[in-house]
């Protein structure tokens, strides 16, 4: 194994109390000029021929996502590697530790990543004309490696074939009633990004106390956080005490019995950027790829069958789906669950056992 | 020495090649198994600088987080080892030495639950008995009114994982006491009956006695399976909320990867490994005479008269666990719009196939990774079993048991300390192969070495030496002996054994887990890494693909003549 | 066709010298038998000329040529031999006439030559009629035959035989001693043959080399080895004789239970411990003599049997030692009954060894 992987999260941990937010870095902005999807570029990407896209999203919506590339832009096929995003950035790390540089764009749920691989210098400036036309400021990275493809929430969800609509959980704190005990469902923050983010806000919000009661609440504990929403629908656990709100609404839309709860206290907020990398095997398809992705289109395609959220200024919100303006939300904080992680992940593992 | 002067029909001298090749093996053989170990002592005993120190070791036994899990695996190793023994030895018996009915359908389905991937096992019975969407727990509520809260069976529970890897375990110790009881000649019960043992006093004095080793030798094995699974423990100790140790080795490798500590942490399993196989070698070793083969007179089968049924019984609903539920549940799932409902019009779908073959896009990769890993280890693994097998059968080398020790000792490394070694050897300089086949390649071989090996050892003992030497006299050089007698004498046990590597390839997960990268995804890890989204009804159908396939080679084999299914194939 | 020459051969096996210090001759066209029990290292030494063993000590030199020395071991495919093994090592997947002819196209010979010597070699040894038959199809005298006839068929330098009739039942065995015997005063290939049998070695060979513990105890004629033992060991293993031990009184006698015993064999030096060996038919039962004279015993009968032809008598000494005594059947002595035993001086062996 590596260890420049292992120093290099070493040294940041002295580092990074420096850096304000992962979208205002102190460095001066230097920002490309905005790229178009041009002729040249589609012809260049059809040479190359595919594009290699790891991502944490949920598998069918990633393959539904590249399929829709793949019919706008034959002849360049994408590639989907999904797995949870502490595996996905795990995974690049080792990859790039023995210099294989298989990764052409990559997505993940944990914005936190993206602050070390530009800080390694492995993410490609690269600015689509969506980003630049239609973004907030704070949604884009001002040296312009990344940004924010897609954005949704860590939610409480529950089973309405097992579960009565007035005796679901409000709140986090209904969580521990012991009324819940052994039924509910939760993933895990060392493989999932989703929650690693969730769990930093809520342990700054709500105190580690209430994970520790949690844990004694005898909870299944699954890794990704598409997971929980699964085991809601199959019915194998009446709660789901964190994981995706886009499966949830998936679900519910193909008419499978779950119902989301938005929790009193906050409901945790996560970003999944996307970036190109420096060594991108196939560069011309990646800015493509990357290009498209952040059209109205891809945003909208995203939201309708992803039951994401997109911070496209044009992209409008599927109706039936809680608007996210109406939502109360806990705040995202990158630098700081970057700064935590391990901290996070051991202390996790302390309670809950794995 | 003077060759100088060739007689009248002497062949002209030819050089000797096998000698240099026979060195050429050895050397591979040892950078093969010798480099990952080193590489693991090296870390296992080194801080971060390089320096030495035991802190890796003091920090395992420190920490309870280490300790309960190395508990776990013994508990469940133990436990599997003396469940196994008890239900498969007496099955062992029933098809080999009594006349129940449908012996070969019951040693045939034995056999498809010995080449069933145990992660899939366990992905199925996660369908079947999870405590309130498993099918099982669903009809038991159906059956007796019982409130949704209850359930029968709890698979997230070390009671249920212990169950899931002794189902697909069993078949070691079947297959271990079968072939040992097929192979005590008749004559030997004859003896004791024709003394007047009866058919009881017969079994107690001599029967049981002749087959105990195996039985003692299938616990070891089983309790070796048990410690070493990956992908049961993963699959379902994680929600259940405790580690095994081959689970905790690989969350080691989570970020931060703590390489030190999961070498530290595989140090103790390989040493068990070891004394375990070092234990199994004495008893069968001393004992060996119960297996040993030869002109034997036919087996007396045990006439069980109307008990046959209850027998058969017996065997037919031990068989539900490793083969008919699981599929059942596989082929439900993966038809299925909603996993855990029972197949109906309502429920049909055939979006799930639709899905693996078309929309995901790791599909096709890992396939032809799988396909191209499974044909090249199966054809290597079988040309180094083939020719150490020549060596060691031969002596033909002076330090042939060294040879012998290199191609067994990868049975004495689990696969996920394999995958660690492995990783830790070839991710760095001189040999930068992580990210390519040809690590999976290394390690496939290496992990199917021994059984191959072992089978052709023993076929080419079934071989007399003195074949190859009257042919050698006649003019051969050692080499064309090879090919021209020896090889075609053992053609079956050359195609059999390709086909095991080939099945044991296209399961294995445990070193493939720590060895991956995205272009060299292959179909076990793809099913692993569904799972983790909790896509079951993918997994289903890229599972029952791999029993297809696994099944489609296995009945080659076996229309081999001369080909049985005694042998060892690696966990998964 | 050339000798064989073994010249201070050792097979070294850790510590265990299996074949130690052996040297012997082997002349063109002799069949050399090597004789012992089982374990004596005459299988190794045969698979030493061979090739497929290499010497710790000592060398091979087949006519001109060195072949085995320590370090340097000529190929068995390059020495121009022929083996015939214990199992007759037929190939199960050739048929006979496959296995024959094997050797022959090793060599690369043409097709015409093969034809007629394959011929020429089935009218020998009279296998015409199986040459379409698999090993497995026929009988042990059968493969026996051809086994033979493989390793005739290249005519060899040498020809090595191992133990090539033991797994033959007894009729077929001696019906097969002659036939090797046969075979080689046809072709006169110089010949090793290993066995354990005495008889077989006696019929087919020209030299007997009675093997014991890795080492040679005597190389003769069938004739010298039997009537002219040199030591214990081959007077006991050949015929298996009755051994006397005393010590010498003189030039040529011992004594031995008081009486003074004449032999022949070596001189024997005076005070000095000896052995003597006499066969079990040479011992002949006389009547009581008048006094004290040579090789004149008495003793009293322990047990006889009846074997057809003959007796065998169990004889006890008045110093406790037993002697087997063969005598004409018609002569009938009552275990119990005291007897006196005329040793006759030139059957009465001194042993060097």
């Amino acid at each position: 194994m590596r260890r420049r992987g292992l120093s290099r999260r070493d040294v940041l941990k002295g580092s990074t109390a420096i850096a304000a937010s992962v979208f205002a870095s102190p460095i001066a902005a230097a920002a490309p000029e905005p790229s178009s999807i041009t002729p040249a570029l589609i012809e260049a990407a059809r040479k190359e021929g595919k594009i290699v896209w790891y991502t944490s999203v949920d598998l069918p919506v990633a393959e539904k996502i590249a399929r829709a590339f793949e019919v706008k832009f034959s002849g360049v096929a994408a590639r989907v590697e999904r797995s949870g995003a502490e595996r996905v950035f795990q995974r690049i790390g080792q990859e790039y530790g023995s210099r294989i540089h298989a990764v052409d764009v990559v997505n993940s749920s944990d914005a936190a990543h993206f602050i070390v691989w530009k800080r390694d210098g492995w993410l490609a400036p690269f600015v689509p004309e969506d980003v630049a036309r239609h973004y907030p400021p704070e949604h884009k990275d001002p040296d312009g490696t990344f940004a924010t493809w897609r954005a949704w929430l860590s939610v409480i969800g529950y089973n309405t074939k097992l579960v009565k609509p007035e005796e679901a959980p409000k709140s986090f704190a209904d969580l521990l009633d012991p009324k819940w005990v052994g039924k509910i469902v939760k993933a895990h923050p060392s493989y999932s990004g989703t929650i690693l983010t969730a769990t930093y806000q809520m342990a700054r919000d709500l105190g580690w106390d209430y994970f520790e009661k949690l844990a004694k609440q005898r909870v299944m504990q699954v890794q990704s956080s598409a997971d929980p929403p699964k085991k809601l629908a199959l019915g194998e656990r009446a709660i789901m005490a964190d994981g995706n709100e886009y499966n949830l609404f998936l679900l519910k839309e193909s008419g499978q019995p779950v119902e989301i709860v938005y929790p009193t206290e906050g409901t945790p907020l996560i970003v999944g950027p996307n970036g190109v990398f420096r060594d991108a095997p196939n560069p011309n398809a990646a800015r493509l790829f990357q290009s498209w992705m952040f059209t109205n289109e891809a945003q909208q395609l995203m939201v309708e069958i992803g039951g994401l959220r997109s911070f496209h200024a044009l992209v409008k919100e599927k109706p039936g789906r809680k608007p996210l303006r109406e939502i109360k939300l806990m705040k995202d904080d990158p630098v700081a669950v970057e700064r935590e992680s391990e901290a996070i992940k051991a202390r996790y593992t302390q309670y809950f056992r794995v | 020495m003077s060759v100088a002067s060739p007689a009248r029909t002497a062949r002209p001298a030819r050089i000797d090649f096998s000698q240099p090749v026979l060195i050429a093996f050895a050397a591979v053989l040892c950078v093969l198994i010798a480099l990952p170990l080193s590489w693991l002592v090296y870390f296992g005993f080194t801080d971060r600088t390089g320096a030495f120190t035991l802190e890796n070791f003091g920090r395992l036994l420190a920490d309870p987080a280490f300790v309960e899990p190395l508990l776990i695996t013994l508990v469940i190793a133990i436990s599997v080892g003396v469940i196994c023994c008890l239900v498969a030895a007496p099955m062992g018996w029933l098809v080999a030495r009594t006349d129940m009915p449908f012996r070969r359908t019951v040693r045939m389905l034995v056999m498809a639950s010995f080449v069933t991937p145990p992660f899939l096992g366990a992905v199925a019975w996660e369908l079947l008995a999870a405590p309130n969407s498993g099918l099982l727990n669903q009809a038991y509520r159906a059956l007796t009114g019982a409130s949704p809260d209850r359930h029968l069976f709890d698979i997230y529970s070390l009671p249920g994982l212990i169950f899931v890897i002794a189902c697909y375990t069993m078949p070691y110790v079947f297959v271990l006491v079968s072939n040992a009881l097929d192979r005590i000649p008749g004559d030997l019960e004859d003896a004791s009956a024709i003394l007047g043992g009866r058919t009881a006093d017969t079994a107690r004095r001599v029967t049981i006695p002749l087959v105990l080793p195996a039985v003692l030798a299938g616990a070891l094995v089983a309790f070796l399976q048990a410690m070493t699974l990956f992908g049961s423990p993963a699959i379902l100790a994680i929600p259940a909320g405790f580690h095994t140790m081959t689970t905790k080795i690989w969350s080691l490798f989570h970020y931060p990867p703590k390489p030190e500590l999961a070498a530290a942490a595989s140090l103790p399993l390989l040493l068990l490994t070891v004394v375990l196989l070092r234990a199994e070698h004495a008893i069968l070793g001393r004992r060996g005479y119960s297996v040993v083969g030869g002109r034997q007179s036919d087996p007396r089968l045990v006439r069980l008269g109307a008990l046959k049924w209850l027998a058969l019984a017996f065997c037919f609903v031990l068989l539900l666990n490793p083969i008919f539920l699981p599929y059942g549940a596989l082929l439900n799932a993966a038809f299925s719009r909603v996993a855990s409902q029972v197949l109906s019009p309502g429920n049909f779908t055939l979006h799930n196939i639709e899905f693996v073959f078309f929309e995901l896009s790791a599909t096709k990769l890992a396939l032809k990774n799988t396909f191209l890993l499974g044909v090249s280890a199966a054809t290597i693994g079988t040309v180094f079993a083939l020719v150490i097998g020549y060596v060691t059968a031969r002596k033909a080398v002076t330090h042939w048991r060294a040879l012998e020790f290199l191609a067994t000792a990868p049975v004495a490394i689990p696969g996920i300390v394999l995958g660690v070694g492995l990783f830790l050897s070839y991710s760095r300089a001189p040999f930068i192969l992580y990210g390519t086949l040809w690590i999976l390649l290394i390690a496939f071989v290496t992990i199917s070495l021994p059984a191959a090996y072992q089978q052709l050892q023993s076929a080419f003992r079934s071989v007399h030496s003195e074949l190859e030497d009257a042919s050698r006299i006649l003019g051969a050089t050692r080499l064309r002996a090879l090919a021209g007698i020896t090889a075609p004498l053992l053609r079956t046990g050359v195609i059999a054994t390709w086909c095991f590597i080939f099945v044991g390839v296209i399961r294995e997960l445990s070193a493939a887990i720590m060895l991956f990268t995205s272009e060299t995804k292959v179909v076990s890890v793809l099913i692993f890494d569904l799972n983790e989204s909790g896509d079951l009804a993918a997994i289903s159908v890229l599972g029952i693909m791999m029993l297809v396939i696994t099944f489609a080679v296995v009945i080659l084999a076996n229309r081999i003549p001369g080909f049985s299914g005694g042998v060892r194939l690696r966990d998964a | 066709m050339a000798s064989v020459e073994l010249q201070g051969l050792t097979k070294r096996f850790g510590a265990l010298a299996v074949v130690d210090d052996v040297s012997l001759r082997v002349d063109h066209g002799l069949l050399m038998c090597l004789l012992g029990p089982s374990g004596c290292g005459k299988t190794t030494t045969l698979r030493l000329v061979a090739g497929f063993i290499e010497p710790s000590a000592g060398k091979i030199r087949v006519g001109e040529r060195t072949v085995s020395t320590p370090g340097r071991t000529l190929p068995p495919e390059q020495r121009n031999m022929s083996m015939i093994f214990q199992s007759y090592a037929l190939w199960p997947h050739m048929t006979v006439a496959e296995n024959i002819v094997y050797g022959l196209r090793l060599r690369k010979v043409d097709r015409e030559t093969i034809a007629n010597k394959l011929a020429a070699i089935l009218a020998t040894t009279r296998l015409a009629a199986l040459i379409d038959r698999y090993p497995g199809e026929l009988s042990g005298g059968q493969q026996q035959r051809v086994a033979l006839a493989r390793a005739m068929i290249v005519e060899p330098e040498t020809l090595l035989l191992d133990e090539p009739l033991s797994n033959l039942d007894a009729n077929l065995r001696e019906e097969m001693r002659f036939e090797v015997r046969r075979l080689h005063d046809q072709y006169r290939y110089t010949s090793i043959y290993v066995t354990h049998d005495q008889a077989e070695a006696m019929t087919t060979a020209d030299l007997i080399a009675v093997m014991n513990a890795g080492k040679i105890e005597q190389v003769g004629t069938p004739e010298d080895v039997y009537d002219r033992p040199q030591s214990e060991f081959v007077a006991r293993f050949i015929g298996s004789s009755n051994i006397l031990k005393g010590r010498n009184l003189d030039d040529f006698r011992i004594e031995f239970a008081g009486i003074p015993l004449r032999c022949v064999g070596i001189k024997l030096a005076p005070g000095a411990a000896t052995s003597v060996s006499i066969r079990q038919h040479d011992i002949r039962f006389i009547a009581a003599p008048a006094e004290t004279a040579e090789n004149v015993l008495s003793g009293k009968i322990l047990r006889q049997v009846f074997l057809g032809g003959s007796r065998d008598y169990m004889v006890e000494l008045s110093n406790g030692t037993q002697l087997r005594v063969v005598a004409p059947a018609g002569e009938n002595i009552a275990p119990g009954t005291s007897v006196w035993l005329h040793l006759p001086a030139e059957r009465c062996r001194a042993l060097a060894r």
